[in-house]
């Protein structure tokens, strides 16, 4: 046993003060010199005994109180081997603590993170004296305290941060705090003294595993598990994954539901485990399934359900049936939404319908859509011109409700009344596909849909290899801008570098049109460009989709680029299946006007956008959320744990430097805590024994 | 003033020398001197008083016939007048240690000095032999016991009274003994002292601690002296002052009882009880045995008190006391 502040025993002599204070406070008799003793009653006994049975205890009370005291601010502590590894000397530290999902796990009844806090309490008790230590943690708002030569400061900090919902879904992996945790070293920096990152959490990839061996600036990086290496982590089944897809083979209005079940922590010879799994819609349990799950093996399970309900889209969850056992609850429901109908509506206009299929737009298009649209998540119709108009002139914009993407290919220029349903419908959300080609007059489209044109058209010109021009005059299609959203998931070559159009559709530039340029041609003029108008989008290829100027559908770059458009006009982040976010992750939605997103918790957060949209961030609660704007259909998504902090097998954890470097010391056990709830102890004892005292006098 | 009373004047303090220079010391009864005093003698001598007449008998001396008396009788009758004698004082004085009780002017033992200096002076000035025993220290101080008129013995008075201080027991028992023998007939014996613990022995009070005091002073009453208690009493030790919560701790002045603490209200009550009974119980035992009790209170005017010690001698006072 050692006492990290040896020098406050100087304390104890205090110990004199309530001695000095006990005799003091005795009530010192009056001394008189008396010649009548003789009359005098004899000596009343009460007075001494009391004095001496009822004081003594007080006395010794109030000794031990403050002995303990001093002791206790001596901070005894034994050296304790392996365990904790720190830095011997002062230096600058952080606190990195992993507050993610995955410190819920319940280690003998008690969340990981709980242990983290006690490793973090050792660790700020045992610091060298003259250490400043900080503390950030992997929560988007968990606290942080600026590097501080008061370890109470931080402690106090992880115990309120303990005493809200921490751990919850949506932080960070450590590996991402790390350079925070970094900075705020770099910025405090005192001197040349060593700057040490303290990273507490689970052995995990998103936690220890994850972690470098030094973070930016040269900051040692000491790895210190929540809980020892040697004590095993309990098992625990998790669901992984949920997906869904229409069973339009079963029912127009089925749903086949998969979620994959797995058990971690298991031992490799364990025996198998049974556990339920229910589908519930709603708060509904409407099927259920056993699942024997063997260690370490995902095991999928396959619900099918029809929807009965008259709702288009439904919240779902599938989810264990038996959790209350289960060391980490928090990955035991995962939430999806079911829809009957889930595809992107597009309607192709054929401006100039041909029966060679290599002249007709729509073939192209249709051939594209197919290969790509594996999960039906598209479903093209043709419409011709004339009944376009026809339905807008009979319903106006709402004749194009049903509609999620117009594709304009070739089209004459629309009627102004026509114009001005599209224009209208694309403000609220529709997306529109506009293709040039012979029937396009730049002049009409320019009076017609000038509000939704990403850049006004000039007019068509002959590019390549016309008479009388050189065949360094061909053109062709540069690079395409990968940061597009409509390239968005490629890299490289798209495919369309050996397009050779004939003619192109030049347009003016105009800077204040935010035209977002996807492809160019070697000239530089835009072939594919788009922009965004209110809620909805619009996308503008400067060349026919089919044959007749270019090539472009020859190219094997054709259907990637057409599903991406498709994908990018439809804004397929607003269906069923592909709304889905991992928690903490931001959520973007145009709009025009303010949008109120309903969170699972049953509260309404209400946001106006800014630049057309806005981005909703508190998506920290794994749950169904739903979307209302004004003129818009209700969109919903869900919020999911990341699948990545259900693996809570421990990870071997990089060597760290300061393993290798004198200095570094087993760390103090501290041995006051007891010493504390001794003093309690005592305190209470001590007010007992006052108020006897003084009921007895 | 007297040149007599000079070594006295420390003892005795101005107002009462003032007082003094006018008054005579006398006492109510005749007294028996060995030699012509003041007082009245309890047989006819030579004096100025006339007495009485008595028939002529063979060898008087025959200046003392009464002439008008023989006319007016046809018969020889002498002419006898009132003796005045001498009267012997003797003091016996209680130095223990109670008596050192009390601050400046109400201290006992000061208090008992002046009393007993100014009684001594005023005897000394008219002729009457004086004596004093002191009890200091369980010892007895017989020095100046065989009464005398002689200038010294003042001074020898002054050196004994205004000697060591109070302390200790005063051997009344022994004190009594040593100064009952060598008085002389009919003298005054006054004992002076508090009389609050006479027996020395440190006992509890039984109520019967007194009895051998005064029946040894009842002895020497018996011989036809005269005794006289002056028992002189701090306010404190009649009143008992202290009343509140305070712990007292209580040292006796004998140093021969054991301390004693104690809240004082709680104190009090049993302390004015036993007192008061034990005064009564004295009183009562002085009157038995023909013993004047005179009790004086420090924190009275001295002259006054002396006056009212005067007027016990000369009997015009009732018996009683001050307090």
């Amino acid at each position: 046993m050692s006492f990290l502040a040896p020098a406050l025993l100087v304390g104890l002599l205090g110990l004199g003060a309530p001695v000095i204070a006990h005799l003091l406070g005795r009530e010192r008799p009056r001394e008189i010199r008396f010649g009548a003793m003789r009359f005098l009653p004899s000596a009343d006994p009460s007075v001494t005994r009391r004095r001496s049975l009822r004081d003594l205890p007080l006395l010794i009370v109030r000794l031990l109180l403050l002995a303990l005291l001093v002791l206790a601010l001596a901070r005894p502590a034994t050296e304790h081997e392996g365990g904790l590894t720190m830095v011997a000397e002062p230096h600058d530290a952080v606190l990195l603590v992993d507050g993610s999902r995955s410190m819920g796990l319940r280690v003998d009844g008690t969340p990981m993170l709980e242990h983290a806090i006690e490793q973090a309490q050792t660790l700020l008790d045992s610091l060298p004296a003259g250490s400043r230590v900080g503390l950030v943690t992997t929560d988007p708002d968990g606290p942080r305290v600026d590097p501080t030569a008061d370890p109470s400061q931080v402690a106090e900090a992880l115990r309120r941060w303990l005493e809200r919902d921490a751990p919850r879904a949506g932080a960070w992996p450590l590996a991402l705090g790390l350079p925070a945790a970094a900075r705020m070293l770099r910025e405090n920096a005192t001197g040349d003294r060593k700057r040490v990152v303290y990273a507490i959490g689970d052995r995990t990839e998103g936690g220890l595993a994850g972690l470098p061996s030094t973070a930016e600036g040269g900051a040692w990086v000491l790895p210190i598990p929540a809980v020892a290496d040697e004590k095993p982590l309990p098992e625990h089944v998790a669901i992984v994954d949920v997906t869904w897809e229409p069973a339009p083979d079963l029912d127009p209005r089925a749903a086949r539901v998969d979620a994959i079940v797995r058990r971690f922590g298991a031992p490799d010879d364990a025996k198998s485990r049974s556990v339920t799994v229910g589908l519930f819609i709603g708060d509904d349990e409407v099927a259920r399934a056993a699942v024997t799950l063997p260690p370490d093996v995902s095991v999928p399970v396959q619900f099918t359900h029809t929807l009965l309900d008259d709702a288009d889209i439904l919240p779902a969850s599938v989810a264990l049936l038996d959790p209350t056992d289960d060391p980490l609850p928090s990955d035991d429901r995962r939430h999806l939404w079911l829809t009957a109908e889930d595809a992107t509506e597009v309607a192709v206009v054929n401006g100039d319908p041909s029966e060679l299929r290599a002249h007709d737009e729509v073939f192209f298009l249709a051939t594209a859509v197919a290969a790509h649209n594996e999960d039906r998540s598209l479903r093209v119709r043709s419409v011709a011109p004339d009944q376009l108009s026809e339905r807008v002139r009979k319903r106006g914009a709402a004749g194009l409700a049903d509609i999620d993407v117009l594709v304009l290919a070739n089209v004459r220029a629309p009627d102004p009344d026509v114009a001005a349903a599209i224009v209208e419908r694309v403000r609220g959300g529709m997306g529109v596909f506009i293709t040039v080609g012979d029937r396009v007059d730049a002049a009409a489209y320019n009076r017609a849909l000038a509000p939704i044109l990403p850049l006004i058209m000039r007019g068509p010109v002959q590019v390549g290899t016309a008479p009388g021009r050189t065949e360094a005059r061909v053109e062709g299609i540069a690079p395409a801008d990968l940061g597009h959203p409509i390239f968005a998931g490629l890299d490289g070559d798209v495919g369309l570098s050996g397009t050779t159009p004939r003619r192109v559709m030049l347009l003016e530039p105009d800077p204040g049109r935010a035209a977002d340029i996807a492809l160019s041609f070697t000239s530089g003029a835009p072939a594919l460009l788009s922009t965004t108008v209110d809620a909805g989008r619009v996308a503008l290829l400067t060349t026919s989709i089919d044959r007749d100027w270019a090539d472009l559908p020859l190219r094997p770059g054709f259907v990637a680029m057409v599903s991406g458009v498709f994908d990018y006009l439809g804004d397929t982040q607003t269906g069923g299946t592909g709304a889905r976010l991992v928690a903490g992750e931001a959520r973007r939605e145009r709009a025009r006007g303010p949008v109120v997103f309903a969170t699972p918790a049953g509260t309404e957060v209400s946001l106006a956008p800014t630049d057309g949209a806005v981005t909703f961030e508190d998506t920290f609660t794994p749950g169904h959320y739903t979307v209302r704007s004004e003129g818009a259909q209700q969109a919903v998504f869900s919020v999911e744990v990341d699948p990545a902090e259900s693996h809570t097998d421990a990870l071997e954890i990089a060597e760290s430097p300061a393993e290798s470097v004198d200095g570094r010391v087993a760390v103090n056990v501290p041995q006051w805590r007891w010493l504390v709830w001794l003093a309690l102890g005592l305190l209470g004892l001590e007010a007992v024994l006052r108020w006897r005292a003084r009921s007895e006098s | 003033m007297s040149e007599r009373a000079l070594p006295l004047a420390s003892l005795v303090p101005p107002q009462l020398r003032e007082l003094l220079r006018a008054r005579a010391l006398v006492l109510h009864r005749p007294v028996f001197g060995r030699r012509l005093g003041r007082h009245r003698s309890a047989r006819a001598g030579v004096g100025l008083d006339f007495r009485d007449h008595r028939p002529y008998v063979p060898g008087d001396d025959p200046r003392r016939l009464d002439w008008r008396a023989v006319a007016r009788r046809e018969r020889l009758v002498l002419r006898q007048t009132e003796a005045e004698d001498e009267l012997s004082i003797l003091f016996a004085v209680d130095a223990g240690g109670s008596m050192a009780y009390g601050e400046g002017d109400t201290n006992k033992a000061r208090y008992a000095r002046a009393l007993v200096g100014g009684l001594a002076w005023l005897a000394s000035r008219q002729g009457d032999p004086v004596g004093l025993v002191r009890g200091h220290e369980g010892e007895v101080d017989d020095t100046w016991v065989r009464p005398s008129a002689s200038p010294e013995r003042l001074a020898g008075f002054a050196t004994v009274l205004s000697g060591n201080e109070p302390s200790g027991t005063c051997p009344w028992l022994p004190l009594l003994e040593a100064m009952t023998p060598r008085l002389p007939r009919r003298s005054v014996v006054l004992a002076v002292g508090d009389f609050l613990d006479p027996s020395g022995d440190g006992q509890p009070d039984d109520g019967d601690d007194d009895r051998a005091l005064i029946g040894a002073l009842a002895s020497i009453r018996a011989r036809g002296h005269d005794v006289v208690l002056l028992q002189v009493l701090h306010a404190d030790e009649l009143e008992f002052p202290w009343a509140d919560r305070s712990t007292l701790r209580f040292s006796d002045l004998f140093g021969i009882r054991k301390v004693k603490d104690g809240a004082a209200a709680a104190m009090r009550e049993g302390y004015l009880a036993a007192l008061r009974a034990h005064q009564a119980r004295l009183s009562e035992r002085c009157d038995r045995e023909g013993l004047i009790l005179h009790t004086v209170r420090t924190d009275e005017d001295l002259v006054e008190s002396f006056l009212g010690l005067m007027a016990r001698f000369d009997g015009s006072a009732p018996q009683g006391d001050a307090a």
